[in-house]
């Protein structure tokens, strides 16, 4: 029985009595021609993708900026990835964003190429109480600045409510993560997804950077461009 | 020796100590339960907390090599020796041909496999669903399990790792000595409900669990144990692999221990080991077959692929680095195993819809296709409303409970659409299908999985289901389903035998099973639990690999069960007590007419493929 495995674009049938090593070397492959256009659809304008440990709260970041909710229950870990599209107003336009939800979890971690491929911004998060999750954070980073230059990053130190009720829980100096921040180019911004504190801010700030960028301006240009091509096939 | 390193036991060194019997006292729970019951050597083993973790598992390990081999088979468990050289069939574990010849005598001869009530139309959803076929595949592992004695045979004439057949003698004992486990099962319940990851692996209440599941690797590593702490059962779980490994150098398997009505299963799925500690009723086999869910939960986050190179690469990785977060989907798994009887009877269920909406339904996935698409299913809570399947492809029930435990264990899927990499190790355990998961509404039950080979699928797929909803509502059966899902089951009154409590229905050919809600006596989950056991214990009597039954009427204290299997279907009934046996026959004949003449909503008898 022959098995059918994906590898990107490409398409591999693989006999099932495969080596099993040969087969890890394969499916590891990255796609040579990838475009990133297939994970990225017409209705959506800019791609987001976050980013960081698990239990940092990403999950509840989108929750409370999407469904302007908060979960106290359980801790529930994020299988694989979920997305979400949010529009948003920047200044006399609606672009929509879309947003990817990744898992911290470290058995996902050889699929989060395909999150982030092709992302204009990249939040990664980390936990403020929480020290390891900043070491985390910078190998995200080196990831986007290694493989998704065009990206932009921000970092995002969440549960910034705890830190407020008892200072001497933070573990992540403010200085220290804005100097990283300036290194790598990155914005920076503390939040709390259970009062709300700096989560809208942080996404208008991302749509805004998008308006703004080049990026955009293509895409717009090339829409106009295509109406105007439809327009002139009318005519004649 | 002390300061071996307790994650990796050094077997070979280990052997050397020699210890007086009154310093071997190992403190390793679950072997205790264990030592008890073969207590040949008569010490007395007393828990030491505050001895260190290595000296204990160093002296458990001597304890072990010096007292547990040379048992003698004569302690009481095993009034059936011989059987322990009966060849199994073809390795086997279900004669399923010698039954089949068997049965053609059946007392119905019409209802012969295919014709039973509920079997589908064409052909069939699922991967064939006969029970134990799941250890059947598994038969090159079986088959080395004949027991050989050791080399240095006085030292042992049988190791504790000899499977022990029971005869029906031996098995109404242990009906008779139920009462007493029963009240036991009852107290457990009350002093812990339910996961209690910091309870003490030292306590009483830890060693009184009803199962403990352990996952290890072959280094001897914890990987998931269902009570306690991981940290706290390194050294019981280093005992554990070093009994695997003693055994296997002897040339043999270690695949349970008996004791005093504890069961000790071990399942070697390399480079895993899985050892499940039970005292319920459930036979061997079906422990055996719960440990090999387990595995295959783990197979599913992971592939085998996966897991065999990270242990290539470092034989002692800790493996709950890779599966940080899935606990909560075993534990889950675990409950489901309790208390969901397609788990046994290797079958599914569906909602129960009129077929003209479940076709609507099925018509409508099926015409929301994509290049990729394998498969698509869509569950309400936990029961099947269709599948679509491509052609040629088939669905094994295992990998779907896989799936209907990862959905119904996360609320995750519910915040946007879920897209995550999954294996289905029935299918193919070298890779990973990617699975569109996404709700209908955020509110409602109907949860929509497609399954795709591509990994950049997810707005093909996405584009699958707007164009599946879209179908829906134009044909307006949304609103239609949405209110047939508001009774998802049916009363076993509908039936009309007033005696009749409930009942299970597996229509062989299909793979699926129909069953009506839990009845007022059983609703609490204790007694659901209790009740599934029942029928879990017919199940395995049933399907004994050497002794299969095909007609069980079973008196209990508290309700009479009847069970009937036939090569098309497998049925158990529950009676309140104050039935007879006369009653119970004629019921049956009334059940299934009733299921022939419901057959069209019970059941899909029109699978469809894209």
């Amino acid at each position: 029985m022959s098995i059918f495995l994906n590898l990107g674009i490409h398409q591999h049938i693989i006999r099932r009595n495969c080596e099993f090593h040969e087969l890890w070397k394969l499916y590891n492959i990255e796609p040579l021609f990838s475009t990133g256009r297939n994970m990225s659809s017409q209705r959506v304008d800019a791609k987001v993708v976050l980013l960081g440990k698990e239990y940092v709260g990403k999950t509840s970041l989108v929750e409370r900026y999407v469904h302007k909710r908060f979960h106290g229950g359980p801790y529930q870990n994020t299988i694989g990835a979920a997305f979400v599209a949010k529009p948003i107003q920047v200044g006399d336009k609606v672009l929509t964003l879309g947003i990817w939800d990744t898992a911290g979890a470290e058995r996902y971690e050889a699929m989060s190429r395909i999150y982030y491929r092709g992302a204009c911004a990249a939040i990664v998060c980390y936990d403020l109480t929480d020290s390891s999750s900043f070491v985390r954070l910078k190998f995200w980073v080196k990831e986007l600045q290694n493989c998704e230059q065009q990206c932009k990053i921000y970092l995002c130190g969440t549960k910034s409510d705890l830190i407020e009720a008892d200072r001497s829980i933070r573990q992540v100096d403010y200085h220290d993560a804005q100097d990283y921040a300036e290194e790598v180019k990155a914005e920076i911004f503390e939040t709390s997804s259970k009062t709300g504190r700096n989560v809208d801010e942080l996404f208008q700030k991302v749509a805004e950077d998008f308006h703004n960028s080049t990026a955009f301006q293509v895409m717009t240009e090339e829409r106009e461009m295509d109406q105007r091509q439809r327009k002139s096939c009318c005519h004649h | 020796m002390q300061e071996e390193n307790e994650h990796e036991p050094q077997l070979v060194s280990v052997t050397r100590i020699k210890c007086s019997e009154k310093t071997l006292r190992p403190t390793i729970p679950c072997i205790l339960h264990f030592t008890e019951v073969t207590s040949v050597t008569g010490l007395e083993f007393l828990s030491q907390p505050g001895q260190e973790k290595t000296i204990r598992a160093c002296y458990s390990l001597a304890w072990i090599i010096e007292r547990c081999l040379p048992l003698k088979p004569d302690t009481g468990m095993e009034a059936d020796v011989h059987n322990n050289s009966v060849p199994l069939e073809n390795g086997n574990l279900a004669p399923v041909d010698r039954l089949r010849r068997d049965r053609s005598d059946s007392p119905t001869p019409g209802l012969v496999e295919g014709t039973e009530p509920g079997a589908g139309q064409d052909s069939a959803m699922f991967v064939h669903a006969q029970s134990f076929e799941d250890l059947t595949a598994d038969g090159e592992q079986e088959q080395e399990e004949e027991v050989q004695v050791p080399e240095g045979g006085d030292r042992s004439e049988r190791g504790p790792e000899v499977e022990k057949p029971r005869t029906e003698g031996e098995e109404n004992e242990k009906m008779q000595g139920q009462p007493g486990e029963e009240e036991q099962e009852q107290e457990e319940v009350q002093s812990g409900g339910g996961r209690a990851k910091e309870e003490d692996v030292n306590s009483e209440a830890w060693r009184r669990h009803r199962k403990h599941v352990f996952v290890l690797s072959e280094a001897g590593k914890p990987i998931y144990s269902r009570y306690g702490t991981e940290e706290a059962l390194s050294s019981t779980m280093g005992v554990m692999m070093a009994l695997v490994s003693f055994v296997e150098a002897g040339k043999n398997v270690i695949r349970s221990i008996h004791a005093e009505g504890y069961k000790v299963v071990f399942l070697r799925k390399s480079p895993l080991v899985l050892v499940g500690v039970s005292r319920t009723r459930q036979s061997e086999r079906e422990l055996t077959r719960e440990l090999l869910y387990i595995y295959y939960q783990i197979i599913s986050l992971l592939t085998l692929t996966q897991l065999n190179h990270v242990f290539q690469i470092k034989q002692n990785y800790d493996l709950r680095r890779l599966l940080a977060g899935s606990e909560h989907l075993t534990d889950n798994l675990l409950r489901l195993l309790d208390c969901d009887p397609g788990l046994f009877l290797s079958a599914v269920t569906c909602v129960p819809l009129p077929s003209s909406l479940r076709d609507v339904v099925s018509s409508s996935l099926q015409a929301a296709k994509a290049k990729n698409l394998v498969f698509s299913i869509l569950l309400a809570g936990s029961r099947l409303v269709t599948l679509v399947r491509k052609k040629d492809q088939y669905l094994h029930h295992m990998d779907l409970h896989l799936l209907y435990n990862l959905v119904g264990s996360s609320s995750s899927f519910r915040e946007g659409e879920g897209w995550t990499p999954i294996c289905l190790p029935k299918f193919n355990t070298a890779g990973f299908f990617h699975a569109h998961i996404s709700y209908l509404e955020p509110a409602s039950d109907l949860c929509l999985i497609l399954i795709s080979t591509d990994r950049e699928d997810f707005f093909t797929l996405s584009d699958c289901k707007r164009r599946f909803l879209e179908r829906l509502r134009r044909r307006s059966t949304y609103q239609a389903l949405q209110e047939a899902l508001l009774a998802p089951s049916y009363p076993v009154s509908q039936v009309g035998i007033p005696e009749l409590r409930h009942f299970v229905y597996k229509s062989k050919s299909s793979g699926l099973y129909t069953s009506p809600e839990i009845p007022i006596p059983y609703q609490s989950e204790e007694e659901q639990e209790r009740l599934m056991g029942l029928y879990q214990y017919l199940h395995s009597r049933m399907h004994h690999p050497t002794r299969p039954l095909r007609f069980i009427y079973h008196c209990a204290e508290r309700e009479n069960l009847l069970s009937w299997v036939t090569s098309g279907f497998e049925l158990y009934l529950c009676f309140s007590p104050l039935g007879t046996k006369a009653l119970a026959i004629s019921a049956i004949n009334k059940l299934l007419k009733w299921i022939r003449k419901e057959e069209d909503r019970l059941f899909i008898l029109s699978p469809q493929t894209y």
